[in-house]
């Protein structure tokens, strides 16, 4: 071990900022160094933290790029998969952050420098097609209208990611998080070698992400074949769309791939995620107490 | 005497009224840059009308050297240049003879921020506070010696306003024009990665260490020496006010203003550049030196080009927020209700006695018909008599109805109209005698 100010698990559930980091990662945070507090403390507390985290099923990643994030491995923590335009505007945004000519403003770019460069990258029309998936006839005007909504929505998410820092209407600071975008087009092998690799460590996942959801919080519009189709075969009960807007921030909960058989002999039993053994309380004497056991099952 | 104050609408408005405009090419600015090192280089203080056009024609020889008519061409600058207050006649000799010219100090001010190198050193920053120490020292001893209000004027007010305020003024535009270098600088870094990349890695960061070297010393003596520079002003400024020598309280109050300024110019910078250092350190050592090849960025556009046909998506934590349930709080109702009323619609039948007129019409016309009476007319009449006036018309169509069931009339070719009464009028039925009905 390193050196470190903590010593056991209890030193780090302890301290104060802890609840902030736990809380943040848990919600899919990327935090960098320029979360000096937080960088610093994770850290410090890396090696307690990567075993108190892999109990729940998760892996504290820390790439060499200098940022810290969580990756659910197993099924005991929520983890969704980013929609297609948080992927292919934080691709842009990497890109831009790989430019040595953002190094000029200190990696602070303006809001439309990010749309023209993922148009200039994909193509208008491919842009506006991915933006708008379903719809097969749509005005430009109005589909053009949507991608900037959509790319505004998905900039929101990434920020709230810790990918972006949103520093007013206009403009944004790139993070170093944003190269985990790059990672299927880092390594020396075949990018389809890469993302196999990533896609056996949970890491990500092959096809469209989540499911992708308007700007102001609507599905898409079914096209008129849909529509034939869901008419033949009709659906049992289905909410309106503006009931399901309301939990649009929920995400979609995935569940996850099992381990496999020789990964979870590996790890052994482990014990229940929200029951940790009494040692880990060892240093807090008379401040926590582990909680009682839960009663036989007397079946 | 306290300079007043001036008010910068009357200022504007006194501008506006004097219509200025400042039109200048880079012919002219070369001409004008011509002028005034020549006249450094020389030490001239003005030029014959033959050596302006001597120097027009050596810059426009530079700028544009396929140029013709150039004596035209320079009487015409001349005269643009004196027309926007750039060039001034100073020989007063009118037309007894041709004219000398100087810059004016428009025109030097202009010339001297193309050309002069005056970025903040530390050599340079530590001359000027040094002698703005000295400055000041002097002041406070001359304010602790005035007596007069002329004294506070010449020894305490005149310095801080002219020879003070100017040092403090020559900080500052090196400030800016240090401002203007850090730009180039992160320009320079730039341009450097994007020709060279990894070949640029020692360059940038020998270029980053010098310039963090170089803004830490001008950070620390702007600290130490602004802080010596505002005790000072700060002892000044007790003495002013201890003699109520108000235009020299107000002189302090300026330069306090300007130090400050220059202190938190030091702060700010310092601040800013270390978020850019680091932002680059990483850089270079995240990006660059990790794809010395630069062959990321190319692929990376391939794959985002390519996404929507071989789409992937990086997978994240996404815990649910803690559902907190609430307090059940009794439903509080005091809006008043809407609800219909609950009043009875039908209303219940009243005991009246029941009036049948048609049996009280019937009884009257056979009392009428059994005094014989003639005809219809006489009958309805008699019947009327004994009717209200708002039921007069209805009861003369039951009159006819039971005399036509109870007499027998006579048939006639006309039968005539007859009035009633005022406003009822009647066809006349003659009525049989004896033929009443059975």
């Amino acid at each position: 071990m390193t050196d470190t100010r903590y010593l056991a698990l209890g030193d780090v559930v302890g301290d104060e900022l802890f609840p902030d980091v736990d809380l943040a990662l848990r919600r899919g945070r990327h935090i960098d160094r320029e979360d000096n507090l937080w960088y610093t403390f994770l850290v410090d507390a890396q090696a307690l933290l990567e075993a108190f985290y892999r109990r729940y099923g998760c892996e504290l990643i820390h790439p060499a790029d200098g940022y810290f994030y969580l990756l659910p491995t197993g099924d005991k923590l929520g983890r969704r998969h980013l929609s297609v335009p948080e992927m292919l505007v934080g691709q842009a945004l990497t890109l831009l952050y790989l430019d040595p000519a953002t190094l000029q403003s200190g990696g602070v770019i303006k809001r439309a420098d990010a749309l023209s460069h993922l148009a200039a990258v994909m193509g208008s029309d491919a842009l506006t097609r991915a933006f708008n998936p379903k719809r097969k006839r749509v005005d430009e005007r109005v589909a053009q209208e949507t991608v900037r909504g959509k790319f505004a929505e998905a900039l929101r998410r990434l920020g709230a990611l810790g990918f972006v820092d949103l520093l007013d209407s206009d403009a944004l600071r790139l993070r170093p998080g944003l190269l985990r975008f790059a990672e299927p087009v880092r390594g020396r092998g075949s990018p389809a070698e890469a993302l196999e690799r990533l896609v056996a460590r949970g890491e990500l996942v092959l096809g469209d992400g989540e499911l992708d959801v308007d700007e102001d919080g609507e599905f898409p519009e079914e096209s008129p074949e849909d529509d034939e189709a869901s008419s033949k075969t009709p659906e049992p009960f289905e909410f309106p769309s503006e009931v399901l807007s309301e939990f649009e921030d929920f995400g979609e909960q995935v569940s996850p791939a099992r381990h496999p058989q020789s990964e979870l002999e590996e790890l052994g039993e482990p014990p229940s995620p929200l029951r940790p053994p009494p040692s880990e309380f060892e240093d807090f004497a008379g401040e926590f107490s582990p909680p009682p056991e839960p009663p036989e099952d007397e079946t | 005497m306290t300079e007043p104050a001036k008010d910068p609408q009357l200022v504007l408005a006194a501008l506006a009224r004097s219509h200025p405009v400042i039109e200048l090419g880079t012919l002219d600015l070369c001409f004008l840059a011509a002028l005034h090192l020549q006249a450094e280089g020389a030490v001239i203080s003005a030029f014959s009308e033959e050596k302006l056009s001597e120097l027009f024609e050596q810059a426009c020889a530079l700028v544009e050297p396929y140029a013709e008519n150039l004596k035209r061409r320079a009487t015409h600058t001349i005269q643009r240049l004196r027309d926007q207050k750039l060039l001034a006649r100073v020989d007063g000799a009118g037309v007894l003879r041709a004219g000398e010219f100087a810059l004016t100090r428009l025109a030097a001010s202009i010339i001297e921020s193309y050309l002069a190198d005056e970025s903040l050193t530390r050599e340079n920053l530590t001359q000027l506070t040094r002698s703005l120490r000295v400055s000041l020292a002097e002041i406070l001893t001359r304010a602790n010696e005035a007596k007069e209000l002329a004294d506070w004027r010449n020894a305490v007010e005149a310095p801080l306003r002219v020879s003070v305020s100017d040092l403090v003024s020559g900080i500052e535009r090196r400030q800016r024009s240090l401002d203007l270098e850090q730009q180039e600088f992160q320009t320079r870094i730039a341009k450097l990665l994007e020709s060279d990349w990894f070949g640029a890695v020692d360059q940038c960061l020998e270029l980053l260490e010098s310039t963090s070297r170089t803004l830490t010393e001008l950070n620390e003596i702007l600290l130490r020496d602004a802080h010596e520079l505002s005790s000072l002003l700060q002892d000044i400024q007790e003495i002013t006010v201890d003699a109520q020598a108000e235009g020299a309280e107000a002189a302090v109050e300026r330069v306090m203003e300007q130090v400050d300024r220059i202190r938190a110019w030091g702060a700010a910078r310092q601040r800013a550049w270390s978020e850019y250092y680091q932002y680059v350190h990483r850089y270079l050592c995240d990006v660059v030196r990790l794809d010395p090849s630069r062959a990321l960025i190319q692929r990376l556009r391939e794959q985002l080009s390519q996404h929507t046909s071989r789409p992937f998506a990086l997978s994240v934590a996404a815990a649910a927020s803690p559902r907190l349930l609430r307090e059940i709080e009794p439903f509080k109702d005091d809006k008043p209700k809407v609800s219909r009323p609950r009043a009875e619609r039908e209303r219940p039948p009243a005991d009246n006695d029941a009036v049948d007129q048609h049996a009280i019409v019937e009884e009257l016309v056979q009392g009428a018909l059994s005094r014989g009476s003639l005809g219809l007319c006489e009958v309805t009449q008699l019947v009327n008599a004994e009717t209200p006036n708002e039921l007069q018309f209805v009861t003369a169509g039951r009159v006819a109805q039971v005399v036509g069931r109870l007499a027998r009339t006579t048939i006639d070719r006309d039968r005539p109209w007859v009035s009633v009464n005022e406003g009822l009028v009647i066809e006349e039925w003659k009525l049989v005698k004896g033929g009443a009905h059975d």
